[in-house]
């Protein structure tokens, strides 16, 4: 069974704005979300500097339960999964829910609140034989990741497959690509997928300076993402989700629902080479954008926007400059190529589904979001990166890729209305 | 429609470290006998936590198989995982000296839990010493995908490679991702779950789960199915399994141990046991369905066997919703009795188990359990001798997902 | 100023408990140029080395020493930090 598959809606909470709203308003301006860490006192560290949501769950009618006690990731995630569910006019009560699918990705899940009660029972660091008496009773729900989709599931009363994914900083791609499978070849007509993360908290920043993959940029946050720059040093952390409504085609078309574009491909690859460390070849993430074009039976000519992993660090982004040309050969050169984590940070595992959000938005918007702080060209990045203005655009046909710790190389393909013309 | 004949996906190699046996045929020996090891834990800075009693992998050296400098960068569930994956390689016969077509063999892992003890370590460190001793290894051994990441980058691995973070059913979940995959397209896939739940950190987290048992008697604490069932007992350990495309496995003279033929997923909610009876029962419809079988010929049910009273009784329900009169006379069993649920790794362990009953012929026995309370068939005691075509595997997430998993005979002729 | 210098003995037991690399101090001396990927340390492997040594000396060693490429280039630039402070 190979059905074609729809995105009907689209939630996001980011960086610089609540909803797709003003998360594309954020992209089409051009403006950065980054800024001194507020979450914690970052005092002590290297990078001091995050893309961090201005989000409070009062806001967003959200149930007293989760308001107080659920994670602050798997709260982005209901915010967004809300909005994307709204936004499909989908009538969730009206729906065979064993037909109804979850796929959630996330990068460190629970991880934030796990540090935060480890300081509670290990008196701040001290213990090795933990207190378990300082814990909180439901803190389970941080130790397992699967509490993010189990939580979605239940506010949306999905009974279908319901899945977590977490391939590191691919975990978005890849649940959105998981829940293309699952629709594809029958397993459900509906997926609630996408990704969430809220990583900014001392573990995780302290373990990314151990490795100086942070831009160490704290004088001046709001240029310090700087990816394919000559002059980039680093990613800079962020945090949120994006949600979307994938659909079977002819079940989308039934209840008369918009249809923003097609999953037209997806494939993700091991690079078996280093859990951090990117080949200057990109041969595994240029295998996995053939394979996405193959799938739609797609010329690589026809491919009008690459939305880029661009984290900013050194490696990864002469990594994918290398994999694009190579699978799109001299097309490379009259491609515009974008990346958002120059204005929301680099949301780890989330990042890959508000990536694929954007492209969706630029698909509707036929608009390519830039690469904002993008002044001084590096000589190994010699691709369009559109420097920080958006710049309209046909858009037809349009690919997001990504690169995880672990090796996970993945690419997912987008086709709007006139799209996969073979 | 074209005639060629579809793809299946068959497992031609188990690598198995499980609190009952470092090794396949270790485990399969003490599964079949009925080897009860639950037993107190012994793990540093665990001794006064209220959970007492766990299945704990003993006697296990990592060194043994897997090289130093990949111990020292992870985590002990990537210890388990690693040398779980090179176990089902060397069973498999496959990549000695890196594979010949890297792109063709992909690694899926499920996982629950992460590296609990490798955190709790570097947390330690940040908050005891300040953010400059946390080691350059706290990015990538704690994070869900560190044991698939490092078992494709230690064979050279490029296929398709993934992680379903989702409690024990995803265990099941990743095989069938896997058996997709090969079904796609990839030529095989190294795929299972191992976890390392037993640091003290990791022990305050689960000690929330109303179903975990806190009985200090490693006999009585983990009873599924009977009037006494008293909860669930952790372990840590898992399985790794070869799953390959028939073709490929044949031509290349492997033996074909079992096709995984069908699977099924649903979501019934976190604790709602009770309501898991219909998505079980669904789940199970679901994967007979994908497998082409009829109730009838479902030879063994590796249970769930939850421990619990509402949900043993949910899933007693279960089997007799889906496989109707054939559900009081089919065998069950449910081995993890005797080792504990090692939450991902413990649905893979059954599939394990379950390929080696098909192929001695033998249903393995549930320890601990004597009589039990439930309209089932249950395997008690001693192992009983059968002809196994088929066996279901079933299993439960503490979350709320359920899943069933049909493989077969691998001699069975093609459906 | 610190006295103390890094030996490559101390470099052999940091290689093995900060990245599982086992190489004799005598290879490490005799062969000062072998790259460091050669011998099986990788780039996390180094500023791990990095780090221990920061933390044991409380100083900051430069950026240049996780990319140095062998032992004998790190171990003299170590060396030299210690010595002069910078």
């Amino acid at each position: 069974m190979n059905r074609r598959v729809a995105v009907t809606g689209i939630g996001v909470v980011a960086p610089g704005g609540i909803g797709s709203r003003a998360f594309w308003d954020l992209l089409a301006a051009g403006r950065t979300a980054t800024r001194g860490i507020t979450l914690f006192d970052p005092v002590g560290l290297r990078s001091r500097i995050a893309a961090e949501c201005d989000f409070d769950p009062a806001d967003h009618g959200l149930d007293p339960d989760l308001s107080r006690h659920a994670d602050r990731y798997i709260q982005f995630a209901v915010v967004a999964a809300g909005e994307a569910v709204r936004d499909s006019g989908l009538d969730t009560d009206a729906e065979d829910p064993w037909r109804v699918a979850v796929s959630l990705g996330s990068a460190v899940g629970g991880t934030t609140r796990l540090e935060h009660d480890y300081v509670l029972v290990s008196e701040g660091g001290r213990r090795w034989d933990v207190d378990h008496r300082a814990a909180d009773p439901k803190l389970h729900m941080a130790f397992s990741p699967s509490t993010l989709s189990s939580v979605v599931a239940e506010q949306f009363g999905a009974r279908g497959p319901v899945q977590t994914v977490s391939t590191g900083c691919t975990s978005g791609l890849d649940a959105v690509g998981y829940a293309f499978h699952t629709i594809a070849e029958g397993r459900a007509d509906v997926c609630i997928s996408g990704a969430s993360d809220s990583p900014i908290s001392p573990i995780t920043m302290a373990c990314f300076d151990a490795i100086k993959a942070t831009s160490p940029d704290n004088d001046d946050p709001e240029h310090a993402s700087r990816p394919f720059d000559n002059n980039r040093n680093g990613f800079v952390m962020g945090e949120g989700a994006a949600v979307l409504v994938l659909e079977e085609y002819e079940h989308a078309r039934a209840r008369g629902a918009h249809i923003y574009c097609e999953i037209g491909g997806y494939a993700t690859f091991g690079n078996a080479y280093h859990m951090t460390g990117l080949t200057s070849e990109g041969l595994e993430m240029s295998r996995a954008i053939d394979s996405t074009l193959d799938q739609a039976r797609l010329d690589p000519t026809l491919i009008d926007y690459v939305n880029a992993h661009g984290s900013g660090t050194r490696q990864n982004d002469r990594h994918e400059t290398a994999a694009v040309k190579r699978s799109l050969g001299s097309h490379a050169y009259d491609t515009p190529m974008s990346s958002i984590k120059s204005m929301v940070g680099h949301s780890l595992g989330a990042i890959g589904a508000i990536e694929v959000a954007a492209c969706v938005l630029a698909l509707k918007h036929q608009v390519v979001p830039p690469t904002a702080n993008y002044e001084t060209p590096d000589p190994e990045c010699d691709l369009d990166y559109v420097p920080r203005n958006a710049r309209p655009r046909k858009l037809r046909n349009v690919l997001s890729v990504g690169s995880g710790f672990g090796g996970f190389q993945s690419a997912v393909l987008l086709t709007g209305p006139g799209g996969r013309t073979r | 429609m074209s005639t060629e004949r579809p793809r299946r996906a068959v497992v031609t190699g188990i690598g198995v470290i499980a609190p009952n046996g470092l090794r396949a045929d270790a485990y399969w020996k003490s599964v079949r006998e009925g080897l009860g090891v639950l037993d107190r834990i012994t793990r540093e800075g665990c001794e006064d936590l209220p959970l007492k009693v766990a299945g704990e992998v003993r006697g296990f050296d990592p060194s043994d198989l897997i090289e130093e400098p990949f111990l020292v960068q992870t985590d002990r569930f990537s210890h388990y995982a690693m040398a779980a994956a090179q176990l089902a390689l060397d069973d498999a016969g496959l990549v000695h000296d890196g594979p010949e077509e890297p792109f063709s063999i992909g690694v899926v892992t499920a996982a629950g839990s992460g590296g609990g003890e490798f955190g709790q370590r570097e947390l330690q460190k940040l908050w005891g010493q300040g953010s400059k001793f946390v080691g350059p290894y706290q990015s990538i051994a704690w994070f869900y995908a560190a044991s698939t990441g490092q078992i494709s980058i230690r064979s050279g691995l490029k296929g398709p490679c993934g992680v379903v973070a989702s409690d024990e059913a995803g265990g099941l979940d990743a095989i069938a991702h896997a058996a997709r995959g090969v079904r796609r397209g990839t030529g095989a896939v190294l795929v299972g779950a191992a976890e390392a739940p037993l640091a003290p950190y990791s022990m305050v987290c689960q000690l929330g789960y109303p179903e975990l048992s806190t009985v200090e008697d490693p006999d009585r604490a983990y009873r599924p199915f009977t009037s006494a069932a008293c909860g669930f007992v952790p372990a840590e350990g898992g399985a790794m399994l070869v799953v390959e495309e028939e073709s490929r496995a044949r031509d290349r003279g492997a033996a074909v141990r079992a096709v995984v033929a069908g699977h099924g997923a649903t979501f019934t909610g976190a604790s709602r046991w009770e309501e898991s009876r219909e998505g079980l029962a669904r789940a199970i419809r679901v994967a007979l369905d994908e497998a082409g079988c009829a109730p009838e010929e479902v030879d063994v049910v590796f249970a769930d066997a939850l421990g619990v009273p509402e949900a043993d009784r949910a899933e007693a329900l279960a089997i007799a919703d889906a496989l109707g009169a054939h559900a009081t006379r089919v065998a069950v069993t449910a081995p993890k009795a005797g080792i504990g649920r090692a939450y991902c790794g413990a649905p893979v362990l059954d599939t394990a188990a379950a390929v080696f009953a098909m192929e001695h012929g033998v249903v393995p026995p549930t320890p601990n359990v004597f009589d039990i309370c439930h309209d089932l068939d249950l395997v008690m005691s001693r192992a009983r001798p059968a002809e196994l075509r088929t066996a279901l595997v079933l299993s439960r997430g503490l979350m709320g997902s359920n899943a069933a998993l049909v493989v077969r005979r691998g001699d069975e002729s093609a459906r | 100023m610190i006295t103390t210098a890094l030996t490559f003995d101390e470099l052999s037991t940091l290689m093995k408990q900060a990245a599982g690399v086992t190489v004799d101090a005598r290879e490490l001396e005799k062969a000062p140029d072998a790259p460091f990927t050669t011998l099986g340390l990788d780039s996390l492997g180094l500023l791990g080395i990095v780090g221990e040594l920061e933390n044991r000396y409380g100083v900051a060693l430069p950026t240049d020493a996780e990319r140095c490429k062998t032992p004998g280039e790190f171990v003299d630039l170590v060396n030299h930090t210690l010595r002069t402070g910078v």
